[in-house]
């Protein structure tokens, strides 16, 4: 309790926004079972890979944020500098929020939009409608 | 200007029909049982997730998948009947209802095991090009819509004014209490009702499946939400306002679509509903709130 | 804890604002499909304060509280004089209005050469108050319950004092509320901003958490679970949503043995469970029987 006091008193002082923001893509393949997928993350910054990030996966499904926890994985070092690999477990098809959680030389988060169906991820391309029928 | 305006009025009055078969359904549930079916949706799109299924694997034809997704709503419709509405009867509406919630998450997720792709093809309800008349063009399956919603509703009709068991229906509708009186077994009534509203639906699923040629996984609560707009819109409890709200609906969408694009077509609906609600006008609030 | 442990148990908090927004409006006799919309207004607005005009998290936090109950009477006014169904329709439509707009909200700012801000469909995405101050997840946990601990407290206060008592009158008989003297107008609206408020404060603690809020967040889906949550965890007391929450995603979520069949051995649980006890787990009779014996 006396350390989110101390948080909340922390938290008074005025805020500085991080500059050049890391970006992020998906590859990612059906692993046979399901609904497991290994995929490759692309770590992006300024224009150039970004190695050497502790990054963990975790996902959420848009609609309903809170009600599915998907287990958060550590991503390994993928083959080129800047690329990553992780294995997700999520608990059906459909669009998920995949969050990329950095440490290491960077801390933040990274949210990409991918739907999941039964052969890989494709990235989510939102145009205007809203997404029923 | 004139010519999108009768095309978009067609578009919007053969969406309308669909929207006032799902109306209809959810009102004979309400006007009857005083008690909102959350599972109304969901039922139906098991109904067609079964046909789905039947279609995937036997390629049935296309009459044998409009039983098969009649059969599927009236299963899960009497699903949640026994274990949603028979045991509130007399009890609570809110407790019927989060239940009927709770099994609108159960008939989702056992759908989505089966199925689990979020789009499946459905066999169209008619292959060929669109009826060109002048200027407008009218699909067949458009045509094929209007005439079963008239077609159900016609039955509809002859079945609640020709019937004793549309008798009994009216009789409860008026005043359950007076019925049970007069010695209608209203339960069974309820049981009744219920297998009815649920084959309605099933059909209106089986139509929109096949003229949409597709079924997802959102048909559940899109039907839930355009029957419950619909129902509410044409005045709740009310079975002709029923299929008027359905028609006001699908043309209201139609033409709002066309001049402020998808986004303002859902919101100028919401609008118009709550905008007639925070109004009450005397026609839409006949029926008491529970 | 592992960060697993953690995000379940943050979630379970976040979730409470909401389940206890829907309570207290159940409370007062009535039905609301919306409380997500607020629960929204409080993400945006909060988000908004943070990440693009540099606000601290609790100013943030008020103002968004601030927001989130005007919101409601905004939807409470005009819906005033709706019982039943016709009130739960209207929260319902005013609740994807809601949304709707959060769709077409495009505003952003450039900051250190970024563009941060709502961006419609896309989202809002980069609230990253907790990396800027180095807020560890299990930090920001505490910062959760903290938050819901408060809330707990006042609804503990508010049961035990005149004004729970005048509440619970005017839910279960709004009729011998008025004939009582009691100005009903005014206690509905106050509910109905108290809630939206709550909810948005809800909000803001997930956007901070999940650093990024999007439309689809908001809709009906949360708004139907937070008052299934609050039925089932009980209307006795406000440990109740509590209860309802942990229950589907504490209990069944945690035990990953029914992974995949969660929804339908929750759902057929619940309906099996509103039989016998139709106002939930911890219900008046419940509370009632637990103070009796601990006292």
């Amino acid at each position: 309790m006396a350390k989110a006091a101390f948080l909340l008193i922390l938290a008074l002082l005025p805020g500085h926004a991080l500059a050049q923001r890391p970006q992020a893509e998906l590859a990612c393949r059906h692993a046979g079972t399901d609904f497991v997928y290994d995929c490759v993350i692309r770590l992006k910054r300024a224009g150039q890979p970004l190695a050497g990030a502790d990054i963990l996966v975790g996902a959420d499904m848009p609609s309903m944020p809170m009600a599915h926890n998907v287990k958060p994985v550590k991503a390994k070092r993928g083959q080129a500098p800047g690329e990553y690999q992780a294995r997700l477990d999520l608990e059906m098809q459909g669009e998920w929020a995949v969050k990329l959680r950095l440490s290491g030389p960077l801390r933040d988060q990274i949210v990409v939009n991918y739907v999941f169906d039964e052969r890989g991820a494709q990235p989510v391309i939102r145009s205007g409608r809203s997404p029923r029928k | 200007m004139l010519a999108d305006l009768m095309q978009n009025t067609l578009d919007g009055l053969a969406a309308g029909a669909s929207y006032a078969l799902l109306a209809v359904g959810f009102t004979l549930i309400f006007g009857v049982l005083r008690r909102v079916n959350l599972s109304y949706g969901p039922a139906i799109m098991f109904g067609a997730y079964c046909a789905t299924w039947t279609y995937l694997n036997f390629q049935a034809g296309l009459l044998v998948l409009g039983i098969i997704t009649v059969a599927g709503a009236v299963l899960a419709g009497a699903y949640v009947e026994r274990l949603c509405f028979a045991p509130h009867r007399q009890g609570s509406a809110i407790a019927a209802m989060v239940a009927s919630f709770a099994l609108w998450m159960q008939l989702e997720e056992a759908a989505t095991l089966a199925l689990p792709k979020h789009l499946y093809a459905f066999p169209a309800l008619y292959e060929g090009a669109p009826l060109a008349l002048g200027a407008f063009s009218l699909r067949i399956e458009t045509l094929l819509l209007f005439a079963a919603a008239i077609a159900i509703c016609t039955l509809l009709y002859w079945i609640l004014y020709r019937s004793r068991f549309g008798l009994a229906v009216r009789a409860i509708i008026d005043s359950p209490a007076a019925a049970q009186l007069a010695g209608i077994n209203v339960p069974w009534v309820f049981v009744r009702v219920f297998a009815l509203a649920s084959a309605i639906g099933g059909l209106a699923g089986y139509l929109i499946a096949a003229s949409q040629e597709q079924v997802t996984p959102m048909l559940g609560m899109w039907s839930t939400l355009k029957g419950l707009l619909a129902m509410m819109l044409g005045g709740l409890g009310s079975l002709p306002g029923a299929v008027a709200g359905g028609l006001v609906l699908g043309l209201v969408e139609a033409h709002s679509q066309w001049f402020f694009g998808p986004q303002a077509r859902d919101l100028i609906a919401y609008l118009l509903l709550f905008v007639l609600l925070a109004l009450r006008p005397g026609w839409m609030t006949t029926r008491s709130a529970y | 804890m592992d960060d697993y442990a953690i995000g379940v148990l943050t979630n379970i908090g976040l979730f409470s604002f909401v389940a206890l927004s829907a309570y207290v409006l159940l409370i007062a006799g009535e039905m609301s499909f919306g409380q997500q919309a607020f629960f929204g207004v409080g993400a945006y607005s909060g988000g908004i304060l943070t990440a693009m005009y540099g606000l601290p998290l609790p100013l943030a936090a008020l103002a968004a509280m601030m927001l989130g109950g005007l919101a409601a009477l905004l939807v409470g006014l005009p819906t005033l004089r709706l019982r039943g169904l016709y009130f739960a329709m209207a929260t319902l439509a005013a609740a994807e209005m809601a949304r709707i707009l959060f769709e077409l909200l495009h505003f952003q700012r450039e900051i250190g050469g970024e563009l941060v801000g709502p961006d419609g469909t896309q989202g809002f995405r980069g609230i990253r108050w907790v990396f800027e101050r180095g807020v560890e997840p299990l930090d920001y946990l505490l910062i959760v319950y903290a938050m819901l601990a408060l809330v707990l407290a006042l609804f503990l206060w508010v049961e035990r004092s005149k004004l729970g008592a005048t509440l619970r009158t005017l839910g279960e008989d709004p009729e011998l509320a008025a004939s009582l003297g009691l100005d009903v107008d005014r206690l509905k609206l106050g509910v109905t901003a108290a809630a939206g408020a709550l909810a948005a404060l809800g909000g803001v603690l997930y956007a901070h958490h999940n650093t990024y809020v999007e439309p689809r967040n908001f809709d009906i889906m949360l708004g139907v679970h937070s008052l299934a949550y609050a039925l089932i965890g009980g209307l006795g007391t406000a440990f109740g949503p509590l209860l309802g929450v942990m229950a589907d995603i504490g209990v069944l979520e945690a035990s990953q043995v029914l992974s995949g069949y969660r929804m339908i051995a929750f759902g057929g649980l619940v309906a099996v469970l509103l039989i016998f006890r139709p106002r939930g787990l911890l219900d008046e009779q419940v509370v009632h029987w637990l103070k009796r014996r601990f006292s």
